[in-house]
């Protein structure tokens, strides 16, 4: 009885909270099970003067599918939030990739303090999104991720496969190497002998 | 029946603006772990006596009848470490699998769950234990092992391994304690903690990290001088009640052959290079049980000792082992601190003063250097006064290893009761997890199953308070031994008594500190 009570009084006040432990520009996850709205992957960043919330509904998209992007930007200083334009770009998020291939998603203005952006994407893959303003004379930028379709890692794995055969094939060549420089070495003082 | 709202909510869940976190320690037991500290501090002050007697006496288990037997038998035979080795690898394994293919969702994934909330804060508390036991089963080395010695437990006559010395300017554990420091920052500041992707990625470093060590060198270099793992537990382990030692001190006196040491054809050398017999310190030892399978006489097994003996009396001090405990206490106590919900308030002000933007990397690497460089300073300024008051007796080098060995107890006490909130708190979805690794269609953590969890942790939450109470007092009580009984060993007991002022204020400095932690309300991870 009493959990339950302290259940209910918990319950009324957590919309008011933010979910678990996150860390300031990573990635994070949340589900809010009393509203409409589908999970939602979250990062959180400070830029400049301004602290931004990024969102994307659904939390993992799926490729040809619609999807969401919520901005919210709010001056540090009063918790004023940015009433400008957003500029909404993507890329491709890889090493190779550059500035020059972004694609513009839209400039969105806000609605009730939020930037609202729709995409759809029709590959899998790792994206940017980059969101730029410009607020009291100063130009914005920030970065997000955005993964459409599962993830598939088998990078890292072949990576580290790969840097483990070549080790052990570099080493094993090299210790043959100094057995035969030691065969020969005693052939020769025995020679000499 | 009367609960007020703020009875409640202080009972279950304490707010801070914008987060969900647990509520510190209430001030009844704050009140007690004061009282504790304060009857060591008279206690000591009032009545100094030679904590040595009694001290580093050894009893073997395998004389407890019953489980004597079959401790001799696991030490003896290979096959359960094997066994669990291959338990260890498999699941390695799976973090891997899960953190690479499984959901992103840190709290339905195998690989963070198990990595973050089971083993690292398990592996702390199994140093209470069971000593360095963590070591013999590390799937790292194992599966490194199996890989350089292509096979699996038999010593291989060759195996792929340039046999290297480890140069002697790397022949410290200065690589581990920049590990220690490097883990820290990835683990708090760039929160691998929260990524599958990144944890299994951090495990496959650490493994080719592993190989290129025993590919490059001697036996363990790995285990000896880098792994920051192992260094942790090689230094608690001073405080462990376990330790491997020899049955009959007499036979390893005797002993020429030193089978513990070169091994046989069967089993490999010691790792770190010790021999059993001369074991003084467990600091290095990996409890890998080659010297007790290699030894002749059936001379080696688990045995009993007092607490913290082995940091009074046997520990040798060193001065990179002296830093490694200073960047322990330093950074456990920093780890908690980076999880107080003013922790990010204060981050976004310096972000904002020195113009740092994103992640704020910069911000936290900042807060880091100066959570280690305040009690770092201050451990110096409490040596050098100390060095000062004994006349510059020692070389300051010397009395400053000395000093740091007292020092352990409270990193130990405290990363205990930290861990313990973790493992309590964020194991109840443990279960959930183990059934479906990948976290295939599974959803974020709702706020109410977050509640959920708040409510029915692992243990009850008063249960909690006392074993982090009593671990706080433990730690400043073992503490207090260790220095009275290292500084008599230096003075005598008389002078040691005055001399050791400096060092109590930065021992009770440091509790306090660390008992402030534990009173705040703290963020949780997942
Ligand atoms: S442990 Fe065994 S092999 Fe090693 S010194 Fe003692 S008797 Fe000799
Ligand atoms: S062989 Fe060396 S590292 Fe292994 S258990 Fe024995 S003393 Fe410890």
């Amino acid at each position: 009885m009493r959990r339950t009570i302290r259940a209910m009084l918990l319950l009324s006040l957590l919309p008011a909270l933010a979910s678990a432990h996150h860390v300031l520009g990573r990635p994070s996850y949340s589900l809010n099970e009393d509203s409409n709205t589908p999970p939602s992957m979250q990062v959180e960043t400070q830029i400049g003067k301004y602290f931004v919330t990024y969102m994307v509904f659904p939390a993992f998209p799926q490729p040809g599918k619609p999807g969401r992007i919520n901005l919210y930007v709010k001056r540090l200083r009063d918790d004023h939030p940015f009433l400008g334009k957003v500029r909404f770009t993507i890329r491709d998020d890889s090493w190779l990739a550059s500035d020059d291939a972004r694609e513009e998603l839209g400039v969105q203005e806000p609605v009730d303090n939020v930037f609202r952006q729709g995409f759809v994407i029709s590959e899998p893959g790792d994206y940017l999104v980059i969101a730029e303003f410009e607020a009291e004379g100063e130009p914005y930028r920030i970065d997000f991720p955005l993964r459409i379709g599962n993830p598939s890692s088998m990078g890292p794995l072949g990576i580290t496969l790969g840097v483990i055969i070549v080790l052990l094939i570099a080493v094993n060549l090299l210790q043959r190497r100094r057995l035969a420089r030691l065969k020969t070495s005693e052939y020769h003082a025995r020679e000499e002998a | 029946m009367a609960l007020g709202v703020g009875e409640a909510l202080q009972s279950v869940i304490c707010l801070a603006p914008g987060y969900v976190a647990h509520p510190g320690l209430p001030v009844g037991w704050v009140e007690l772990v004061l009282a504790g500290m304060v009857l060591t501090m008279i206690r000591v002050l009032w009545r100094p006596e030679s904590v040595t007697a009694g001290a580093g006496r050894f009893h073997t288990l395998v004389d407890l009848p019953g489980i004597g037997t079959w401790l001799r038998r696991l030490a003896r035979h290979h096959h359960v470490l094997l066994a669990l080795r291959m338990m260890t690898v498999a699941v390695f394994l799976l973090v891997i699998y899960a953190g690479l293919f499984g959901t992103p969702l840190p709290e339905r994934n195998f690989a963070t769950v198990v990595t973050w909330s089971l083993w690292w804060t398990g592996v702390i508390l199994s140093v209470a234990f069971v000593g360095s036991a963590w070591c013999a089963i590390c799937p790292w080395d194992a599966l490194a092992t199996w890989l350089v010695r292509r096979r699996l437990w038999r010593r291989a006559p060759e195996h792929v391994s340039l046999n290297l010395r480890v140069p002697r300017w790397l022949r410290t554990v200065w690589p581990a304690w920049w590990m220690f420091v490097g883990l820290t920052w990835l683990e708090l500041g760039l929160g691998i903690t929260t990524s599958p992707h990144l944890t299994a990625i951090l495990a496959l470093v650490i493994l080719v990290l592993t190989l290129v060590s025993q590919l490059l060198f001697e036996r363990k270099a790995f285990c000896r001088h880098f792994c920051s793992v192992g260094r942790t537990i090689g230094l608690y382990q001073q405080l462990s009640p376990l330790a491997l030692r020899p049955i009959d001190p007499e036979a390893c006196a005797r002993c020429t052959t030193l089978e513990c040491y070169h091994g046989t054809a069967d089993i490999e050398p010691c790792p770190t290079h010790l021999v059993m017999g001369r074991l003084r310190e467990n600091t290095f030892c990996t409890s890998c049980g080659a010297c007790s399978q290699s030894c002749p006489q059936a001379n080696v097994a688990w045995s009993s000792r007092p607490l913290g003996s082995e940091a009074m009396l046997d520990a040798r001090p060193r001065w990179d082992l002296a830093w490694f405990v200073l960047a322990l206490v330093s950074l456990t106590s920093f780890h908690g601190l980076t999880m107080l919900p003013v922790w990010e308030d204060w981050a976004r002000q310096v972000a904002q003063v020195i113009g740092d933007s994103g992640q704020l990397l910069w911000t936290f690497t900042l807060g880091m250097a100066a959570s280690m460089a305040v009690p770092m300073a201050l451990f110096v300024l409490v040596a050098w006064v100390t060095w000062q008051m004994d006349g510059r007796k020692l070389p300051f080098r010397r009395l400053f290893s000395v000093l740091a060995i007292p020092v352990l107890p409270l990193a130990f006490s405290y990363h205990l009761a930290h861990n313990l909130n973790h493992l309590v708190r964020e194991g109840r979805g443990a279960s959930a997890v183990l059934l479906n690794p990948l976290g295939k269609g599974a959803l974020p953590m709702s706020e109410a199953e977050m509640l959920q969890r708040q409510l029915h942790p692992l243990l009850d939450q008063d249960l909690l308070f006392a074993l982090q109470a009593g671990l706080l007092v433990f730690g400043f009580w073992l503490a207090v031994r260790i220095l009275q009984s290292r500084m008599s060993q230096i003075a005598g007991a008389g002078p040691a008594r005055s001399l050791m002022l400096p060092m109590l204020v930065f021992v009770a400095g440091m509790s306090l500190f660390n008992l402030w932690l534990l009173m705040q309300p703290m963020v949780m991870r997942m």
